[in-house]
């Protein structure tokens, strides 16, 4: 016996007939090859009985012929329900737009707060931010990810030091240090200054205490260069020493440069990639194809979607592969010497305080060797070799 | 005379060919699943239909099934699966 649920799928309709004979109407339909179920009774001359939808052409030949009236009563199956669907699709393109329109706020950048900074700073901010696209109202889909705001944040704007950016659904967060937050006040125990390195001194800047040291005079490491204890002999007072000693110092810097060097250039070719990613699956979209590079690099760009305060299994990726060669630069002797030279400086200058000077550089030994260029070289710099020392009161009287 | 000839020769057949007779002899092969179930092949048509009783035409002679509350779950030329409470099953011969 057939199964006959697969006929919901193409309309079934309730037949109602009436009259005398229905028992022989049913067999000539039946003898005529179409498909009667659930023939009911109802009194005496009323049956019920479900028939396909295709088969409502064939049916009335054979009604004409008996002494039986139809009536269709019900229609139900997928045409029917899908023809009610198209009466009230007012309904449907109403939920689907409005879930659309719950979708693409969720997707949108609702506000923007800015901590730690102060009113002229996140004003910059603010500036810098609506430069970039990042504004109320736009769609985040199309900004920039928040490393790359953040990276470019730190790098435009001078008074921060640095910023975090975080995107709690659909609002920036920036957490942001500033560079020049107000001193607090020093609370200076009683100290002296003492020399931190060997050097001769040039100048001198003292606020407070007494200086034990003049200017051309030789000092060793340790030596006392500004005492804390003030005034005449028997009257002795003990303060913070504070002050500025600048002294000639001296380093010696050695420099080993290779005179072949490898290292990677990208030479601008690159293949972008485009997915749609559900669960786990990447679905390409655009960009097919192996990148037949021998050395590449990979960037991956991912961008999620929301709804509501939910993350979407569905995100869009990008990916470039860039082309990577590999160059390979000889020095000759001689420039091989100005390299080295400069890295040198860059490494002294990395050695000390922001407001120390070279003053002076000396080549001491050059040398090339299996292919390297050694040199050592002897800077004069001008620095503050001033270092605090707390003094203990039970040593002064 | 031929008629009978034939008859006789169809019996012989199922007895000693072990055919099913409902095959052989036009016969109803009639499935009842407990009372609620009844299901016929080789009947020959609907005599009549009421949720109290059905009557089949057969090749020889009538089937009446009564019971109560009677649905023709499906009706195609020669089966026919009924539903409802089934109290008895006779056969008409004329």
């Amino acid at each position: 016996m057939k199964n006959l649920w697969t006929e919901f799928f193409w309309g079934i309709i309730t037949v109602e007939t009436r009259g005398k004979g229905i028992e022989r109407l049913i067999n000539t339909l039946t003898r005529n090859g179409i498909i009667i179920w659930n023939v009911k009774r109802h009194g005496s001359e009323s049956v019920t009985f479900k028939i396909k939808l295709d088969d409502v052409k064939k049916i009335r030949g054979a009604v004409k012929d008996s002494d039986c009236k139809i009536r269709f009563l019900r229609r139900s199956g997928m045409p029917f329900l899908f023809k009610r669907l198209l009466k009230n699709s007012g309904f449907i393109i109403g939920a689907f737009t409005f879930l659309l329109v719950i979708f693409i706020l969720s997707n949108m950048v609702w506000g923007i707060e800015i901590k730690g900074a102060d009113p002229e700073t996140e004003h910059k901010i603010r500036k810098e931010l609506d430069e970039m696209g990042v504004k109320k109202g736009k769609v985040q889909f199309f900004l920039e990810n928040v490393e790359a705001i953040q990276r470019r944040l730190t790098d435009n704007i001078v008074a921060i030091t640095w910023v975090g950016v975080e995107l709690k659904g659909t609002t920036y967060h920036l957490q942001v240090v500033e560079k020049n937050e107000p001193d607090k006040p020093e609370l200076l125990s009683p100290r002296d200054l003492v020399a931190k390195k060997k050097g001769v001194i040039v100048d001198m800047f003292v606020e407070e205490g007494q200086p034990k040291v003049n200017i051309h005079d030789h000092v060793k490491q340790g030596q006392l260069l500004v005492s804390g204890v003030i005034g005449k002999e028997g009257q002795t007072e003990i303060v913070p020493a504070k002050g500025e000693v600048y002294a000639e110092t001296w380093y010696i810097t050695k420099v080993t440069q290779p005179l072949k060097s490898t290292f990677h250039v990208l030479n601008g070719n690159e293949k972008q990639k485009h997915f749609i990613e559900i669960g786990k699956w990447q679905i390409p979209v655009w960009g097919f194809g192996k990148a037949d590079y021998k050395e590449f690099e990979t960037e991956t760009n991912t961008k999620d979607f929301h709804f509501l305060k939910w993350k979407l299994p569905i995100s869009y990726t990008n990916t470039t592969i860039r082309e990577r060669e590999q160059e390979v630069r000889i020095y000759s002797n001689e420039e091989a010497f100005d390299a080295a030279i400069i890295r040198a400086r860059n490494d002294i200058k990395g050695r000390l305080s922001e407001n120390a000077k070279i003053k002076g550089e000396k080549v001491l030994h050059k040398s090339v060797d299996d292919g390297k260029v050694s040199i050592s070289i002897h800077f004069q710099i001008i620095e503050n070799i001033a270092e605090a020392k707390p003094l203990i009161q039970g040593e002064t009287e | 005379m031929a008629k009978k000839w034939g008859q006789f020769i169809r019996k012989w057949m199922t007895t000693n060919m072990e055919l099913p007779q409902d095959v052989m002899m036009d016969l109803p092969r009639i499935t009842m699943i407990g009372q609620i179930h009844i299901y016929i092949e080789n009947h020959r048509g609907l005599i009549a239909f009421s949720d109290k009783e059905l009557r089949l035409l057969l090749k020889q002679g009538q089937l009446l099934i009564k019971g109560k509350s009677f649905v023709i779950k499906t009706i195609l030329p020669e089966e026919i699966l009924l539903e409802g409470k089934i109290d008895q099953v006779t056969y008409i011969s004329e």
